[in-house]
């Protein structure tokens, strides 16, 4: 049912989590539900959100719970999101911590090797 | 000397009167004796003097003879002068007793007084055991007859009895009336299982009624396997030969077993018999059974028996009847569903819980494997999964046997000399198990590979035929152009029916001339689809900018005479002139248009009709109909399944259509046709049904009006980012709008409305040169500040990514946003 907002795949050691399309209020419950199932046991976590066109409220509380989390438990993770693009502008209006965020994909897996 | 020369018979008469074969006796009339000859003294041992003067006859008497001298004898010979052949037992001197017939006269002198009784009796010790024995005979005559007769009704229920049941019901009564016996039991051998089952008892109190395996040591399964009566007769015997029969029979009081193996088969004694059972009867006490008791026991044993036959094979004809009858009924559901899913669940369905408790389908064809269980619990799956792949192999059936830790048989379901996959199945508790079921099992498992078979191809050419619709219907439609949005929706028909020949399409003739479409091919499946294909190209081709719908609809005309198939296709066709926003149109058999333009109501384009297209006997003569629609307006173009029910009038559809249409003026262009869709025909439906809506030309203004529904808001952000970049408004600044409109929306829907579904929420955006301004409008309750972090995080996103932010909570809530254009505007 989430397939056309949420990809996973393995991206170096780190599993990789591939967002898409527009996650607002409707679909980010849902979302987030496939995407706790799936990293639940794994060591370090990228969520790539550099095709997300839409970005509302609902889909920060989303990440803000998963980064939390993943932190609580000791699992490095980064998310990835464009310089630019409605991802990026709604996580920095709402001052989302800065430190989780990269710009691309290899930036960010480099960040968890340290 | 004369004296010396007597004849042979001239007998002396004394010698006579001594030595008669009869005894002699002269009484008084009062009986005292007075004379007795030597034959009768030699036959009691007395002597003379003992009786004569001393004794009357009476005393001589048994007590119950004397008696009878008193009570017949004596007043007989009173009143007659003489008796006959009157049975008395006289007492010997020994006190033997012997049995004797009397005659006696009674003579009487000139007065006719009394003078002497003469007494002749006669030695009847032969006659008394011939008539004892002949009484003895009776008897036994009786009794053999009462058997009979027992035997008789026996054999006539057992005529009668069509089950094994009902034969053992029969014949378990017959020992009690037959021969007296205490109770009876019988116990039926199960060849299939190797076991002899107790199935009924007259006295269930009695005796041990677990299964037992035929190679038994216990008394039942001896005699079964011996297949010869065997009389038990006493405590003793049971201890000596069946030690396991002591502890009921003492138990219950019998001291007398009978153990009947219940045969059929020749009569003679070279083999060839089968034991069929075993009935058991017992007595209280010691019961000696006589030869003609065996013989009839050995009979009801032959009888029984062959009932038993009799009724096995009936059992067998009618099993194989339900099994035959069961699996034409399974073919028959079979194909009542088509596709292979449906007919996957129907097989299952069919088999849980009526046959197997426990059943599974593994198709091992197509890209993705298909593995359907039905019932509980499942078995070993370790297990399973070895014998599937064995059998998957071989193409061989492994039946499950006694004692196997899986307990479940797999069949191959083959097809065209192919394994396609498996069926595994445990029996139902109540069935015979599944080796005595193979024939009809693997018969199943035939018919059910076939019909799985068919079901997979007609999936296949299901499946092609909808991958070709759906690659063709999927074609780039234009898009990017601000002067025209085009939304189209294609519902699959519900039902499992084929693919139809509904399509829609839209192309842009030259930069500033778009084409619209929808059409219907008669027919479904791949043939249908194919057509569709086929007549969707040669629109596109005939399509230019000189000619116009009605020579283009001319144009299909001929081109049926090329494609048949085509032929009675209907199409609905549409140029729109992007610079005038003139249309002009042209309907071929297909429904009208429904057009709604910003102000009024909605209206079907009923010009420009003719029949469908290649029509034989419908109007060919094509022509068109040209107006001019404003910005802002929007066509419907729509397939019948849209309005067509069969519960109602094609009029009433019309109508109803309109309504909705005009309903949803204000809802966003982006999910406007599934919503009319899901509202006129529902999920599921018996057609296709095809839409594809155009909006022309840019509002300046939006307005929309969404339900409160989390799912719509997406709906409404398309609209409003088509709306934004008609207006060249940059993507930053349309980010933060849409960002912004969508928190207010969500807003409303969380808070405004959390207990009002039903709710409305108005929207209004405007552009000026400089600026957006959007208004979200609610009519849900203001509650107080929010403790909500989130919604919290709503709002602060809200008032970060607008300029100016207002809230006006006088009348639900109404939030004015507005923020200025940026740099990278056009």
């Amino acid at each position: 049912m989430t397939d056309q907002w949420v990809t996973f795949s393995r991206f170096g050691d780190a599993e990789l989590v591939s967002l898409t399309g527009e996650i607002d209020l409707a679909n980010a419950p849902e979302i987030g539900r496939a995407i706790v199932k799936r990293i639940n046991q794994a060591g370090k976590v990228l969520i790539d959100l550099t095709t997300v066109s839409f970005l509302d409220s609902a889909g920060v509380r989303l990440l803000d719970a998963l980064v939390g989390d993943l932190y609580e438990h000791g699992t490095p993770t980064r998310l990835v999101v464009g310089e630019r693009g409605a991802a990026r502008m709604t996580l920095q209006l709402c001052s989302f911590r800065e430190d989780v965020l990269a710009t691309d994909l290899d930036r960010a897996a480099a960040d968890l090797q340290v | 000397m004369t004296q010396e020369l007597r004849l042979p018979w001239d007998e002396d008469p004394d010698d006579l009167y001594e030595h008669a074969p009869c005894g002699y006796l002269t009484t008084l009339p009062d009986g005292t004796i007075v004379r007795v000859n030597q034959t009768f003294l030699t036959w009691t041992g007395y002597t003379r003097g003992e009786l004569v003067g001393h004794r009357r006859f009476r005393d001589l008497l048994s007590s119950g003879g004397q008696i009878y001298h008193e009570t017949h004898y004596a007043p007989l010979l009173r009143m007659q002068d003489e008796v006959h052949e009157l049975a008395f037992d006289v007492v010997c001197a020994d006190g033997r007793q012997l049995p004797t017939l009397v005659n006696s006269m009674l003579g009487r002198d000139e007065s006719g007084q009394p003078r002497a009784i003469r007494t002749m009796i006669f030695n009847a010790t032969e006659r008394r055991q011939y008539e004892k024995e002949l009484l003895h005979a009776r008897n036994i005559a009786e009794a053999s007859e009462r058997r009979v007769r027992v035997l008789q009704q026996i054999v006539a229920d057992l005529a009668a009895a069509p089950t094994e049941a009902e034969v053992a019901e029969s014949v378990v009564r017959a020992p009690e009336a037959a021969f007296g016996a205490a109770s009876s039991s019988i116990y039926l051998v199960d060849t299939e299982r190797d076991l002899i089952v107790a199935v009924t008892s007259t006295d269930p109190t009695t005796g041990n009624w677990d299964d037992m395996p035929r190679s038994s040591a216990r008394a039942v399964a001896r005699v079964a396997e011996r297949g010869d009566l065997h009389v038990v007769a006493s405590l003793t015997e049971a201890k000596q030969h069946f030690p396991d029969l002591v502890e009921s029979m003492r138990r219950s009081g019998r001291n007398t077993v009978v153990l009947l193996p219940l045969t059929t088969g020749p009569t003679d004694e070279h083999g060839g018999v089968v034991t069929l059972g075993v009935l058991a009867f017992s007595f209280k006490g010691e019961h000696k059974l006589t030869d003609g008791e065996l013989r009839v026991v050995r009979l009801l044993g032959q009888q029984a028996g062959q009932a038993l036959d009799r009724a096995r094979l009936y059992d067998d004809a009618r099993r194989r009847e339900e099994r035959s009858k069961f699996l034409a009924e399974t073919t028959g559901a079979l194909d009542e569903v088509h596709r292979l899913q449906p007919r996957i669940h129907r097989l299952l369905d069919r088999l849980v819980p009526e046959v197997a408790d426990w059943a599974e389908v593994r198709l091992q064809v197509g890209a993705v494997p298909i593995e359907e269980p039905k019932g509980t619990p499942a078995p070993d799956t370790e297990l399973l999964m070895k014998r599937v792949a064995k059998v998957a192999a071989s193409g061989e059936p492994i039946f499950a046997l006694e004692g196997d830790p899986l307990d479940c048989s797999v069949l191959p379901l083959t097809a065209r000399g192919l394994v396609l996959g498996t069926l595994a199945l445990r029996m139902a508790p109540d069935r015979r198990d599944a080796a005595g079921e193979r024939v009809f099992l693997s018969d199943l498992a035939d018919r059910a590979g076939l019909a799985l078979e068919n079901a997979r191809l007609y999936e296949q050419e299901r499946q092609i035929a909808r991958t070709l619709q759906r690659s063709l219907l999927a074609g780039d439609l234009p898009s990017g152009d601000n002067r025209f949005a085009v939304e189209t929706f294609y519902q699959a028909a519900g039902q499992d029916l084929e693919v139809g020949g509904d399509w829609y399409d839209a192309f842009l003739i030259t930069v500033d001339k778009l084409a619209v479409v929808v059409g219907d091919v008669v027919g479904r499946g791949i043939d249908a689809a194919t057509t569709m294909g086929q007549l969707r190209s040669a629109v596109r081709a005939l399509a230019s900018n000189e000619d116009g719908p009605a020579r283009l609809i001319e144009g299909l005309d001929r081109f049926c005479e090329r494609v048949e198939s085509a032929r009675m296709a209907t199409v609905a066709y549409a140029e729109i002139d992007l610079t005038t926003g003139e249309i002009a149109y042209c309907c071929a058999g297909h429904l009208p248009p429904l057009l709604q333009e910003p102000a009024g109501s909605p209206e079907f384009l009923m010009h420009a009709r003719s029949a469908p297209i290649g029509s034989r006997a419908g109007n060919l003569s094509r022509t068109e109909h040209r107006r001019r629609l404003s910005a802002g307006s929007r066509m419907l173009l729509y397939t019948d399944g849209l309005i067509e029910r069969r519960s109602r009038s094609i009029d009433k559809g019309f109508e109803i259509l309109a309504r909705e249409y005009a309903r949803r003026r204000d809802a966003p262009l982006q999910g406007l046709a599934a919503g009319l869709a899901d509202t006129l025909v529902g999920k599921d439906h018996a057609d296709d049904v095809c839409m594809l809506c155009l909006s022309l030309g840019t509002e300046e203004r939006i307005e929309r009006t969404i339900g409160a529904d989390r799912m719509q808001i997406a709906l409404l952000r398309a609209d409003l980012r088509t709306w934004l970049v008609a207006h060249g408004v940059g993507a930053e600044c349309r980010d933060a709008v849409l960002l912004a409109c969508s928190e207010a929306v969500a807003n409303a829907i969380e808070h405004g409305y959390r207990d009002d579904p039903f709710g409305m929420i108005d929207v209004v955006a405007t552009v000026t040169d400089d600026a957006v301004e959007v208004r979200v409008t609610d009519r849900g309750t203001w509650r107080g500040p929010l403790g909500d972090v989130s919604r919290g995080r709503g709002l602060q996103l809200i008032r970060e990514s607008m300029d100016q932010v207002l809230f006006d909570r006088s009348d639900g809530t109404t939030v004015t946003m507005r923020r200025r254009r940026g740099e990278d505007d056009q």
